[in-house]
């Protein structure tokens, strides 16, 4: 099975396949190239023979940093590799490919769900989990294997929002069970925005229990004119969407809390009380103790709050809070 | 849902209970050492609640037999004191505390009459009245049918004069008690709710007009009566729905015959959402509008909660101005605003309660 160092044409490689690369995306390779031309290639390549040309297995930025360095050059531009023998099968290849970066540095969730797929077509989730160790430089659980299978059915986007961090493993999970459409839906919706694991986890809760409590189709809300004006607005930063987005669902999930909450604050800042003063409602408005407090570095500070205080004391607005 | 599988602690004494029990549960005893093999059969289903349901265990109750309500310091609680005779349910609600609060749960019934009715005897010498229930971890009357605990206990009651038996229940199980010598000493309460719940959320349970019928029969013996609306599930028109409801009552039964009448919404253990999203598909129930009560169960958003009850208390009133209404777990504006008084006191409520109780049911009012 060992692999034997020789030095072959560039032209012999075929760039185009790619079906054992797992990074999921272009790295930019000029300091890769820059390393070469101060140290010389360290780690060579690896490469099958196949049908008369060479594939890559392991090492598709170095080539690609190699052919950069070497791009002014004319005639033919040679690389030294490890070429593996004629009678490696597939597994034996797909080992090496994943090997050779899980033994370098911790794979990405997303690198995971590619080499567990790829590895679930010659063993089982049980099988994986055993050589996890040899394979992956750390121990997998079968139930952590199986969550990879799952969310590795994702359908596009959904492994590059999860490299990307726009999609977190317990959301893709998560959305993983739901109908073709629906997954649709949320794919869409993580391109567009971007949000802690704990918000997306919310988005994605309002969203189904909005579904199921109006017998509409999440398709249906993702399509509301509302929530297209703000995932489709180019001018807006994601994290504003992202706000945007979470406030209208909540409206639409608790329409009573929601209208409540804005009367109460509407009338606590129409109170004028200052900005050092904090009055605050009852969480939930569930109990009638609302809370009140400021702080004072200095007399007059404590001073201009009692004041300001004292001049709220006859506002409509703060009996009514009490009296509503 | 009917049992099919029958364990019996083999500590227990076969005797004339024992042997009515087994004649009437269609399925061979299987004499048990432990209730190992009882959470192991039960665990063994992909559904182990609904498994539960159609799996008897007859043992006895190894811990207290009366007990304090659990109501927590928040919310006014009525002081009601439980009668451990069976735990879990053979009907199927979507919204049942049971299935999130026995782990895992189990339908026990608790054999031993004797024990029940020295336990009992203990509770009838204290000077003091007593609200006794059966209902609160078990539904009262589903054991009617197989069991001679619901006559033992009528009959029992029936011979002293602080303590009320009530049996709570969504069955229509009445006829072994129709004829029995309650001496007004218990009560039959049926838990209402619209036809619309009943029919999407409450699964082999009696129908409305069922349970109606039901109270007419056991009126017209001579028993009281009480009705809880509880849960109240909040949904579009549910206003008009609940308000049929309470019309009905008073179509069926004269309100002088009602000790009380409770009411409230449905709350609920965070965990339980996600069994009800688990075995209950079709339900949307968990998607009211609710939020974290103090006592860290979630409850319909206050306002929610005070329209509802003002239009049903309202209906009540209507026909019954005298009769008592009181809220299971609700916090002083709620009473305020709905009702317009707050039993603030310690016992306040469980005392007004107290005293429907010696009215209605003959009680010594000497004790109140």
């Amino acid at each position: 099975m060992s692999d034997h160092l020789c030095e072959i044409n560039v032209s012999d490689i075929d760039l185009a396949d790619e079906r054992y690369k797992i990074l999921f995306s272009e790295n930019d390779i000029e300091f890769l190239a820059q390393s070469f031309e101060e140290t010389g290639l360290i780690y060579p390549p690896i490469v099958r023979p196949l049908n008369n040309k060479f594939i890559i297995i392991s090492g598709f930025n170095r080539i690609r940093a190699h052919i950069h360095n070497n791009r002014a050059h004319n005639g033919e531009i040679k690389i030294v590799v490890y070429k593996t023998n004629a009678n490696t099968t597939d597994y034996q290849c797909l080992l090496k490919s994943i090997t050779a970066f899980a033994f370098k540095r911790r794979l990405t969730q997303a690198e995971l769900i590619i080499c567990t797929s790829r590895l679930h077509h010659f063993l089982d989730e049980k099988q994986i989990a055993k050589k996890s160790p040899a394979i992956f430089n750390t121990e997998l659980s079968v139930r952590f294997i199986k969550d990879l299978l799952i969310v590795g059915d994702l359908p596009d986007p959904g492994l590059e929002l999860i490299q990307t961090g726009n999609l977190s493993f317990k959301s893709s999970k998560k959305i993983a069970f739901f109908k073709k459409d629906t997954i649709k839906v949320f794919l869409e919706i993580f391109s567009r925005i971007h949000a802690s694991n704990n918000k997306q986890l919310e988005i994605i809760l309002y969203i189904m229990e909005i579904a199921a409590r109006d017998d509409i189709l999440p398709t249906e809300i993702f399509n509301n004119q509302e929530i297209q004006d703000i995932l489709f607005d180019d001018k807006k930063e994601t994290v504003i969407k992202t706000s945007l987005l979470r406030a209208y669902l909540f409206e639409l999930r608790f329409p009573t809390v929601f209208k409540m909450r804005q009367m109460v604050l509407k009338k606590i800042t129409s109170i004028k009380l200052g900005n050092k003063i904090k009055f605050l409602p009852p969480e939930n408005l569930d109990s009638q103790t609302y809370s009140i407090s400021f702080t004072a570095g200095t007399y007059e500070e404590f001073l201009s709050n009692v004041q300001n205080l004292n001049a709220g004391l006859e506002k409509k607005e703060l009996k009514d809070i009490f009296n509503q | 849902m009917k049992i099919d599988t029958l364990f019996i602690d083999k500590a227990i004494q076969k005797d004339l209970e024992i042997d009515y029990l087994i004649s009437k549960v269609n399925a061979d005893p299987q004499w048990v050492e432990n209730t190992q093999t009882i959470y192991d059969f039960i665990n063994s289903d992909d559904d182990p609640i609904l498994k539960a349901k159609k799996t008897l265990y007859v043992t006895q109750n190894k811990g207290a037999v009366i007990k304090e309500c659990p109501g927590t310091s928040f919310y006014t609680c009525c002081d009601y004191t439980i009668l451990y005779t069976g735990t879990f349910c053979t009907m199927d609600c979507s919204y049942c505390i049971l299935q999130a609060y026995f782990h895992p749960p189990v339908l026990q019934y608790f054999a031993g009459l004797k024990k029940l009715g020295h336990t009992l005897e203990k509770t009838f010498r204290q000077n003091k009245i007593f609200r006794i229930g059966t209902g609160e971890y078990t539904d009262s009357l589903i054991w009617e049918k197989i069991s001679l605990q619901p006559k033992f206990l009528i009959e029992t009651f029936a011979k002293q004069n602080n303590c009320l038996l009530e049996l709570k229940t969504k069955t229509v199980n009445i006829e072994s008690l129709l004829h029995l010598d309650h001496n007004e000493k218990t009560i039959f309460s049926w838990s209402l709710n619209t036809p619309a719940i009943i029919s999407s959320e409450e699964k082999g349970t009696a129908s409305l007009k069922a349970r109606f019928e039901a109270a007419r029969r056991v009126e017209s013996e001579g028993y009281k009566l009480a009705f809880h609306f509880d849960p109240i599930v909040i949904y579009p028109g549910c206003e008009v729905q609940y308000k049929k409801v309470v019309k009905q009552i008073f179509k069926y039964v004269r309100p002088e015959s009602i000790v009380w009448i409770s009411i409230g919404t449905f709350r609920f253990m965070p965990k339980l959402k996600q069994i009800i999203e688990k075995r209950f598909k079709h339900s949307t129930i968990p998607y009211g509008e609710f939020i974290l009560g103090l006592d860290n169960k979630m409850r319909y958003f206050k306002p929610l909660r005070i329209k509802i009850y003002k239009e049903i208390i309202s209906c009540i009133k209507e026909y019954a101005p005298n009769l008592l209404v009181y809220f299971c777990m609700e916090d002083q504006e709620v009473w305020e605003k709905c009702i317009g008084i707050f039993p603030e006191k310690e016992g306040e409520l469980g005392h007004l309660l107290d005293k429907s109780a010696v009215t209605h049911c003959n009680l010594n009012s000497n004790l109140l």
